[in-house]
């Protein structure tokens, strides 16, 4: 057979969403590949330029649908810095709270996809089981399960519902013997280390040269996580360890995954304790007017408000779960954010595709990609 | 009649018929109820039999599969149409039937169209062949274990040209696989059968069941068994080997194009195959419809008692096929041939070396002798 291009996508089992990956084949054996993004663009940067600054939280949600909480968070930190405002304690730590749940519920629906690809079924089912559990938890609080809209400049909208800690406890209990099955499943059978080890590999110089980020870059032994390098939120009150590995592979990439999840077990029993013991408010109280209520009818007043308002610049940074997340909001005194921008970690991540690609087999294709864990919904925004 | 065969049962239901065709139309009483004409009914009802419960005993097996995957997988698989869903496959199939049947632009139509007919055809030739229980065949045929594998093997042709000719990439990879695939594993399967044939002196299924009556095949012959399940799965396409049709890569493989009807076909096809490949594992490995004599004789004694433990016996072997699956990744190409011809070929071998020692030495200590040989 003569060397051909096939498209692996737009709709394709691969893709996890809406791109398209061009594959260069020799037999079975890739030769190039090029991804296309932009099928699922829709804007949100300049959508952003046309709302509150609550809306734009709406728009955050719709970034990445399997970790809206990350986005919100990184959206927040950066308007906030941008406006002048300080939420309040148990603000962050609630925050914190939907982070990092939000970590393992991304994760959790990473390893549902992940085994997809390399053809275990079971586990699919498991790991969707147990994420359901935390949009449950979702839902209690934020009345959503995907779309969260709970984060606000300044805080969050409400705090939790009675017995929600004990709710939440239980869920971690549930979850913590959950992740040694997955092991089980997974690393105890040898066709999984036939697919899945030295495959893709992308050492960690390679990763810094593409800026990729995250699991990949842990995955290479290189020891950079924001939540320890830049500590944002409360992270530095919390007790946990940066996951490593280093073989730089799919499986690397699968053992920091494990280990993020446990450790965002270990960060959500030390953060579920603090909001026992800790009332308090959870949205900044000297909030201008218009922020508080964005839906509200500008009267006089509020307008006056924000036309006073100072103006600035906010850079936020967030350990996303799938790398590192970057967003600047530009303020010039209107109640709309000037200019946002964001970076998307699974960009980057994809763009490098070449480099850890090239040289496998067509089945190769679905581990590697599913082990970089893309979310098409930050990629093209 | 002592006995209840299948032909029987056919011939019967064939006389019955024309009976009362002869009573309504008397001036034909006299040609309708000829021998001749009874003896040709009688292998057409035989065969409609055989095409029923065949299709019959695929779509339990397509619920069955379904169930145990759902319970493996923590939940409970189809459940809303019939009592547990059992009639789920029906509606299922009616769906299919009515959608329109899509031929690409480029395709060549008849392969496009031949493939998937010649795919189920072979399929339902089978049945045929094996024996269910004993008088419950189509007759003697002295190397119907050699035809049946014979016809098994002609699947990666026709899934082969169905690929090449819907004019995808995907299918044409995934035909190429599946014709790889199978091809690698014949040899294997092939020799693995070929210790049970040592042992049991003859081709014929219903010998072979009956050379199973000191003990079952499976204790003395395990690596034939080991190798005989590994290539029974690969010829199957299930997962651990179903990269010929790897959804997560090749989006189905070599039936993307097909939709409707056709991959009706192919469904039926595979899972006919799967029931073929589960009870040749019977028929070679576990008795076939025979029960150990400890068994009490009330068990193995009523009325079709055979047929029921045949069934019984390929539902759970095909159970261990659907566990297989719930719990395994899927290989790669080059690993799958690797494994195949390194490591089942020489096991294979391994397997008519033991055979031909069980043959020499007749007696094996846990299990006990063969029966004399056959003449």
């Amino acid at each position: 057979m003569s060397e051909m291009w096939i498209n692996m996508g737009p709709q394709h089992p691969m893709t996890h969403g809406l791109w398209n990956l061009r594959v260069r084949l020799d037999g079975e054996l890739i030769k190039d590949v090029d991804p296309e993004v932009g099928y699922l663009h829709r804007g949100i940067e300049k959508i952003s330029e046309d709302r509150h600054y609550n809306e734009v939280i709406t728009l955050m949600d719709r970034c990445c649908y399997v970790a809206g909480f990350a986005w919100e968070h990184l959206y927040t930190i950066a308007a906030e810095r941008a406006l002048h405002i300080t939420p309040p304690e148990r603000a962050e730590y609630l925050r914190v709270l939907s982070d990092e749940f939000q970590r393992i519920a991304s994760h959790l629906m990473w390893y549902a996809a992940f085994v997809q690809d390399i053809g275990l079924m079971s586990p699919f089912l498991y790991g969707m089981r147990d994420r359901d559990l935390i949009l449950d938890l979702y839902q209690s609080y934020t009345g959503a399960r995907m779309t969260y809209e709970y984060f606000r400049v300044g805080g969050v909208r409400s705090d939790l519902p009675p017995g929600f800690t004990d709710q939440a406890r239980k869920v971690l209990d549930w979850l913590t013997p959950r992740f040694n099955e997955y092991d089980q499943l997974c690393l105890g059978s040898d066709i999984f280390h036939k697919r899945c080890d030295n495959l893709g590999v992308l050492k960690a110089n390679d990763c810094v040269a593409h800026g990729v980020t995250g699991p990949m870059i842990r995955s290479a032994g290189l020891k950079r996580d924001l939540r320890k390098d830049r500590p944002y939120s409360v992270y530095r009150q919390l007790d946990f360890d940066v996951a490593l590995a280093d073989s730089a592979d799919v499986t690397g990439r699968y053992l920091v995954r494990m280990e993020e999840m446990r450790q965002s077990v270990r960060i959500l029993r030390q953060v579920v304790d603090w909001l026992d013991h800790h009332p308090g408010p959870v949205i900044a109280e000297e909030l201008p007017r218009w922020l508080g209520a964005p839906y509200a009818p500008v009267g006089k007043e509020g307008y006056l408000l924000k036309r006073h308002y100072p103006k600035g610049v906010g850079f936020s940074a967030v350990e996303e779960p799938h790398g590192e997340a970057q967003a600047y909001v530009v303020n010039e005194g209107g109640e709309h954010p000037y200019r946002v921008k964001f970076r998307s970690p699974v960009f980057a991540n994809i763009s490098a595709a070449r480099q850890y690609m090239v040289g496998y087999r067509v089945a190769d294709i679905p581990p590697i990609m599913g082990s970089v864990d893309v979310c098409v919904g930050e990629v093209d925004r | 009649m002592s006995t209840v065969t299948l032909y029987s049962v056919s011939y019967d239901i064939a006389s019955l018929i024309l009976h009362i065709l002869g009573f309504i139309i008397p001036p034909a009483n006299a040609a309708l109820t000829n021998g001749n004409v009874v003896t040709g009914l009688a292998v057409l009802v035989f065969g409609v039999i055989l095409l029923a419960a065949s299709m019959l005993n695929t779509i339990l097996l397509i619920w069955w599969e379904r169930k145990l995957l759902g319970r493996i997988m923590d939940r409970r698989g189809a459940m809303h149409v019939g009592y547990a869903g059992l009639l789920q496959n029906f509606a299922d199939g009616f769906k299919l039937f009515r959608k329109t049947t899509v031929q690409p632009r480029e395709a060549d139509a008849l392969g496009f169209f031949s493939g998937p007919t010649a795919y189920l055809v072979t399929s339902f030739l089978l049945f045929g062949i094996l024996p269910i229980s004993s008088g419950w065949n189509s007759g003697i045929l002295p190397l119907s274990l050699l035809l049946a594998l014979a016809i098994f093997s002609f699947a990666p042709l026709f899934i082969f040209v169905s690929a090449w000719s819907s004019n995808n990439k995907y299918s044409l990879m995934g035909g190429m696989r599946s014709a790889a695939q199978m091809i690698a594993y014949e040899v294997p399967l092939l020799l693995a059968v070929v210790a049970v044939v040592i042992v049991a002196g003859s081709f014929d299924l219903t010998t072979i069941v009956y050379e199973q009556q000191n003990y079952w095949f499976w204790g003395p012959l395990f690596v034939a068994l080991i190798v005989f399940v590994a290539g029974m799965l690969a010829e199957m396409e299930r997962i651990p080997f179903d990269l010929p049709e790897a959804e997560a890569e090749l989006v189905e493989g070599w039936n993307t194009e097909y939709g409707g009807m056709l991959f009706a076909f192919f469904m039926l096809a595979d899972y006919l195959r799967a029931l073929v490949g589960s009870i040749l594992v019977v028929l070679l490995f576990l008795g076939g419809w025979t029960m150990p004599s400890w068994v009490p004789g009330a068990l193995t004694t009523f009325p079709l008692a055979g047929i029921f433990w045949f069934m019984a016996k390929t539902y759970i072997v095909f159970g261990v096929f659907v566990w297989v699956r719930a719990s395994l990744p899927r290989v790669r190409t080059d690993q799958l041939l690797r494994v195949g011809w390194n490591r089942l070929l020489p096991l294979s071998l391994l397997a008519v070396f033991l055979a031909a020692t069980l043959v020499t030495v007749k007696c094996v200590w846990p299990f006990g002798c063969l029966p004399s040989m056959g003449t």
